[in-house]
């Protein structure tokens, strides 16, 4: 299982990094950040390299932006397209179980996008071999969260290609689902507001939401950089229950 | 080594594969043969695990392809039709992915995937790029990749599609020299290919198996009537000549074909080599022989005659007798040709069946329907008066057929359209 995962994943990689999507996402990821870090968050900051950092690394609004955008561009063609040029009778029919097949296909992408973000060390790196270093451990800690968070988007994403055979399709209800993951906990305390307190009590809206509110748990921890368990278990959790998803929607196109 | 029972798929209310059994034993290579759209690639997927079945039970090296689906995978080699393959990638890189995924040890892969290239001849392509392969070299890395983790089982949809005739002689070879360790099923429709291949053939039509045997066992229980042997001669009497070569030792029926100028062709049907006893007969009449030619039963009438003739062929297997009626709804009846030759006294074009190209059964009507009409002397025999003049005419043929049936009510134009009607109908 692992052995083939990894055998997938490696050819996922390779695959990615064969198309030209994947080198043109990297280089506009790598141009926004440096862009954005040294036009805007740098003089917003008055010069302070760690809180400029630290905005690069989900401290903004672009992180979230980026990241429901992105993540539907690599794993859209991932499942569909194989479908549509009969790729996925091979990888079906060969000794590899469907679970491993996502996985490694999840494992790509999500390495994928690790590499994207880890275009923000660049301007830090720049500026520590200048000599002022920021504090790296915490940014490690928002970069990991970065990683989690893609990794849950990206399993969202192929559940989707897994769904639909036009790549375009599958990137569009990615983005949509990943765009209602994320406003899902904003959008229902704002709603919540008009409940009135005797009806449904504040308290339980706010422990329902705390489980599925992806922005909230990454803000509070991985930007703030404390390394919970409890979020990262979270996060986890989500990508497995999308990756499962994954899975059996890959099963029933046997079906359909 | 592969067992299916009762196997049905459906795609909503379409029956793609319907009850469908057989049974592949260790080391046979099985052609398996079907128009298209009869079920062949729906099956091929179902016995490879790809598709689930809605009804029935496959079984590959004792494994069921459902419940046991990754000890069965790991057992077969599976090319779908399309020849799915990584275009991205070489087709080196292909080869060491398939056996990655087979887990075949570090140490053997470079050997094996050479050895897997040395089959199929793409040794000197191992670098390029599959997508810019062309159809033909394509079809062959796909072959190489199925080969590679050295199944029990080749499962190969239409593997010589789109090769040139050498590359396909080559294919032919290789699957031959792969019958020695692997059981093989492959389909195609190119009958000659499967003729060659193909110990056994297993023939199936919308979804149902139609045939299944040896080549020769098909040829000899369904082909209706062995061989056929080919005669052109100059004879003074057709219908005389036709009724001594019908009087041969063996021989079941004879046509009389066209009259090109002084020859006139005849088709005699029989047991095995008629052609010396032909011969004889033509030697002792002193007829002038231009042509005297032995025609083997092929795969391809019988395929012809199986497919279409499916309505009065039965639905099951191996008992298709020789005598089965003819086809009722075709609409160049073989009894319209009977009646011609039967209650029309004037030139009756006896012709007419060369207009069915398939031939199907054409002795088997004739007597049947010969000895209602004007009582012929023998059944299975078939004594056809001499063609008239006008039938060199292509052009008269189907009016004169047409006419026959409907000479009790008068004009043409009424029995042409009831010509259209029986057509219609």
């Amino acid at each position: 299982m692992i052995g083939a995962s990894w055998t997938i994943l490696r050819r996922e990689l390779a695959g990615l990094f064969l198309q030209p999507l994947a080198w043109a996402l990297l280089l506009l990821a790598g141009l926004l950040q440096g862009l954005m870090f040294s036009s805007f968050y740098l003089p917003g900051r008055g010069g302070d390299v760690h809180a400029a950092g630290l905005e690069l690394f989900g401290g903004t609004q672009l992180f979230w932006v980026l990241a429901i955008v992105l993540t539907p561009l690599v794993t859209m063609r991932m499942i569909s397209e194989e479908a549509k040029s009969g790729v996925l009778e091979f990888l079906l029919t060969s000794p590899v179980p469907e679970a491993a097949v996502v996985i490694g296909k999840l494992g790509a992408a999500t390495i994928f996008m690790a590499l994207l973000w880890a275009s923000g060390f660049l301007p830090l790196v720049v500026a520590a071999l200048g000599g002022v270093s920021p504090d790296w451990p915490h940014l490690f800690v928002a970069y990991l969260g970065m990683v989690l968070v893609s990794a849950l988007f990206c399993a969202i994403g192929l559940a989707s290609s897994a769904l639909f055979s036009t790549p375009v399709l599958a990137a569009f209800v990615a983005f949509l689902g990943n765009f209602a993951l994320m406003v899902s906990g904003i959008v229902t305390l704002q709603l919540a507001d008009a409940v009135p307190e005797d009806v449904v009590p504040r308290a339980w809206i706010e422990w329902v939401v705390d489980k599925f509110d992806v922005v909230a748990r990454f803000q509070v921890s991985f930007v703030a950089g404390v390394l919970d368990s409890a979020h990262v278990v979270f996060f986890l959790a989500w990508t497995a229950a999308f990756a499962f998803l994954a899975v059996g929607l890959l099963e029933s196109r046997r079906w359909r | 080594m592969i067992e299916v029972e009762n196997l049905t798929r459906r795609f909503g209310p379409h029956v793609a594969v319907d009850d469908l059994s057989f049974r592949l034993e260790a080391g046979e290579v099985v052609g398996f043969l079907g128009p298209n759209g009869a079920g062949k690639s729906t099956t091929m997927r179902m016995l490879a695990g790809f598709l689930p079945a809605t009804r029935g039970r496959i079984t590959i090296g004792g494994f069921d392809v459902l419940r046991q689906s990754l000890e069965v995978r790991r057992r077969i080699g599976y090319l779908p039709e399309n020849v799915p393959l990584y275009a991205e990638h070489r087709v080196e890189e292909m080869l060491r992915f398939q056996a990655r995924l087979h887990r075949i040890p570090r140490g053997e892969r470079t050997a094996r995937i050479g050895r897997a290239l040395e089959r199929v001849g793409l040794t000197d392509r191992r670098r390029s790029l599959v997508g810019s392969l062309s159809r033909g070299l394509r079809q062959r890395a796909g072959l190489a990749v199925s080969l590679l983790p050295e199944p029990d089982v080749l499962i190969l949809d239409e593997p010589t599609s789109g090769l040139d005739p050498i590359q396909r002689i080559e294919v032919r070879k290789l699957v031959l020299d792969l019958a020695s360790e692997h059981t093989v099923l492959l389909s195609s429709h190119i009958l000659a290919e499967v003729e060659a291949i193909c110990p056994r053939v297993l023939i199936i039509d919308r979804g149902r198996c139609l045939a299944d045997g040896s080549r020769e066992e098909l040829v000899e229980e369904l082909g209706g009537g062995g061989a056929l042997v080919r005669v052109e001669a100059a004879v003074l009497d057709a219908a005389e000549a036709a009724r001594l070569l019908s009087s041969l030792p063996g021989v079941e029926t004879v046509e009389v074909g066209e009259r090109v100028g002084i020859h006139t062709e005849f088709r005699v049907r029989g047991e095995g080599d008629l052609r010396e006893d032909v011969g004889a007969l033509a030697m002792a009449k002193q007829w002038a022989l231009r042509e005297l030619s032995w025609e083997r039963p092929s795969l391809e009438r019988l395929f012809a005659s199986l497919v279409l003739g499916e309505a009065s062929a039965t639905s099951v297997p191996r008992t298709v007798a020789p005598t089965a009626a003819p086809e009722p709804t075709s609409p160049i009846s073989t009894g319209l040709e009977l009646s011609v030759s039967g209650g029309a006294p004037t030139s009756a074009p006896s012709a007419a069946p060369m207009l069915n190209p398939f031939e199907r059964r054409p002795d088997a009507s004739s007597s049947a329907g010969g000895a209602a009409t004007d009582g012929a002397p023998s059944a299975g025999s078939r004594a056809e008066r001499p063609p008239g003049g006008p039938t060199l005419n292509p052009f008269e043929r189907p009016r004169t057929q047409s006419d026959a049936p409907a000479s009790d009510d008068g004009t043409d134009d009424r029995t042409g359209d009831r010509a259209d009607e029986e057509k219609g109908a």
